[in-house]
């Protein structure tokens, strides 16, 4: 049961990031940063832990590296909606495609570096690593969701306001997700699962109910704003 | 309307705005000459008499006044400069010279008298029993002629092509034969050749035409302005126009942000009342599309910018 769901994830996580990661070549610059921290999901998350037949899994190096993409992963994505905002206020938007994606691979290539220079991250780095991630996840879930909502506002009467919307869903989504995993690393209800056997359940199934809502609301998400694009 | 008779032609249709005035004139002082030029203007007509090279008198006459002297160099020289007037140039004996120019300033007796209605003998009968000076001009739609008297007495006649006073009264009388004729009398009073001053040596002839010249060319740059002017508030009308054109088709295809970033591009093209250019709008274009895509898909893009650039065709073709 738990590695037909890590599938499932495995295949709404690919079809996700295939869909956001080709939407975010043919739009706006803007969207490539948004579209790239969503396929930075796909990368960096879901590959190393729904595949368990992909090599170097058990790696402390490849583990610690998945979660530090899954931070810059929220971190572009934010920027991306934040430039978004700026744009709906001031109409001003500057930069390139080329320069989002080679700031990306240079921040995961240095990240790679700062671990590789560093003794091999032990379960609990990787855990401290996982708690950093997350709570940038959550907290900025609910800041893109204001966020989003104020986009929303400047921006209803466009072709593309609705696909807003359906962000803030993926954002609850997310939250619900993150915050689940944040609540599991912060109590680490993973070792003390025995005393506490309905909190790391309903933690555990809201964590999974909202990883497989995000996949599939991210992949909808980006493939019903190609439709509003087109 | 000043009615002279044509002299001997020295120089005709001639356009005054392309001679320098004052060295005309002074060719002619020190040519001696004798004569009249003859400017008319669509204002008034000037006339300059030339006597032995002096300048012994200038006269403007309009509907409204008359202008002598000085005052008539200045206004002649102004109307000149205008460029849309003709000079004529005839020269006549010196005698004839004074003659009309004692014409010009004398007093007119009666004025546009047919002559199938007025009793000429009685009239000339007058002229010899109040021993006037003076002279009947006696003009049909196409000649003009002259009867000079002085003291009463007839002293002779001057028609279109003579240079000096006549005795033979053949021309004047077939002006006065003619269908539709006319006479006026005009009567002077004394002999004031003697006090006839030049005029070329007591008026500052170089400076009344600098000053016609500096005001032509203030009237100039006035009337340039005012073109411009009216240019611009054109253009503005037209930016304005334009402006909101494509904010309306903007908002309709992209919503208020549409409108906004139309706003936003149009003050980047930064016209500061220049007209809008094809190749500004092209500008214009590129750019709106490449923000529009932040909102909006190519379709929607490119049905916009059909829109707009049909209607800017329409609006920019007009005068």
């Amino acid at each position: 049961m738990g590695s037909s769901m890590h599938l499932a994830l495995a295949v709404f996580w690919l079809i996700a990031g295939g869909v956001s990661f080709y939407f975010s070549i043919g739009n706006a610059r803007v969207w490539t940063s948004i579209a790239v921290g969503f396929f930075l999901i796909l990368v960096g998350e879901i590959l190393p832990t729904a595949l368990p037949f992909l090599p170097g899994l058990n790696d402390g190096y490849v583990l610690a590296m998945g979660h530090i993409i899954g931070t810059i992963s929220i971190l572009v994505m934010s920027h991306g909606f934040q430039e978004y905002y700026v744009f709906t206020r001031t109409l001003d938007f500057e930069g390139s495609k080329l320069f989002v994606y080679l700031s990306v691979i240079g921040v995961i290539c240095a990240s790679m570096v700062f671990l590789l220079i560093n003794p091999e991250p032990t379960p609990e780095v990787r855990r401290v690593i996982r708690i950093v991630g997350n709570t940038n996840w959550v907290f900025l879930s609910l800041i893109n969701i204001d966020l989003i909502r104020k986009i929303y506002i400047n921006i209803q009467d466009t072709p593309i306001s609705k696909g807003f919307i359906a962000f803030m869903v993926v954002f609850a989504c997310i939250f619900l997700w993150k915050g689940s995993e944040l609540y599991l690393d912060v109590y680490n209800l993973e070792a003390i699962k025995g005393s506490f056997p309905i909190r790391y359940q309903i933690s555990t199934i809201c964590s999974l109910a909202g990883n497989l809502l995000a996949s599939i609301s991210v992949g909808a998400t980006f493939l019903y704003l190609a439709k509003l694009l087109r | 309307m000043i009615l002279l008779p044509r002299g001997n032609p020295v120089k005709e249709n001639v356009n005054p705005g392309k001679v320098n005035l004052p060295d005309a004139l002074d060719k002619l002082r020190q040519g001696q000459f004798t004569g009249y030029l003859r400017f008319e203007f669509t204002d008034g007509t000037g006339i300059f008499i030339f006597q032995s090279g002096r300048l012994i008198s200038a006269l403007y006459e309009t509907p409204r006044d008359n202008l002598i002297a000085y005052d008539a160099i200045a206004r002649t020289f102004q109307e000149a400069i205008r460029g849309d007037g003709r000079l004529d140039i005839y020269r006549l004996s010196p005698a004839l010279a004074f003659s009309i120019h004692a014409l010009l300033h004398g007093e007119v007796l009666h004025r546009g008298q047919d002559l199938q209605l007025i009793d000429i003998r009685s009239l000339l009968t007058r002229m010899r029993d109040e021993q006037r000076s003076g002279c009947l001009r006696i003009y049909s739609h196409e000649h003009i002629a002259l009867i000079f008297y002085r003291d009463g007495k007839p002293l002779g006649f001057f028609h279109d092509g003579s240079t000096d006073i006549e005795t033979t009264a053949d021309t004047s009388m077939s002006v006065a034969r003619q269908p539709g004729a006319k006479v006026d009398v005009l009567v002077t009073r004394g002999d004031t050749e003697k006090l006839l001053a030049d005029l070329m040596e007591t008026a500052n002839i170089a400076g009344l035409w600098g000053k016609a010249v500096s005001e032509r060319q203030r009237q100039r740059e006035e009337q340039e302005n005012a073109v411009s002017r009216t240019l611009e508030i054109r253009e503005g009308e037209r930016r304005q126009k334009t402006l909101a054109f494509f904010q309306k088709a903007a908002q309709q295809y992209l919503g208020k942000i549409g409108a906004s970033l139309v706003e936003k591009e149009f003050d980047r093209l930064k016209l500061n009342g220049a007209s809008l250019s094809d190749a500004q709008l092209a500008g214009f274009y590129d750019n709106l599309a490449r923000a529009a895509k932040m909102v909006a898909g190519p379709s929607k893009i490119e049905q916009m910018l059909d829109e707009m650039k049909n209607g800017a065709r329409a609006l920019l073709k007009g005068p």
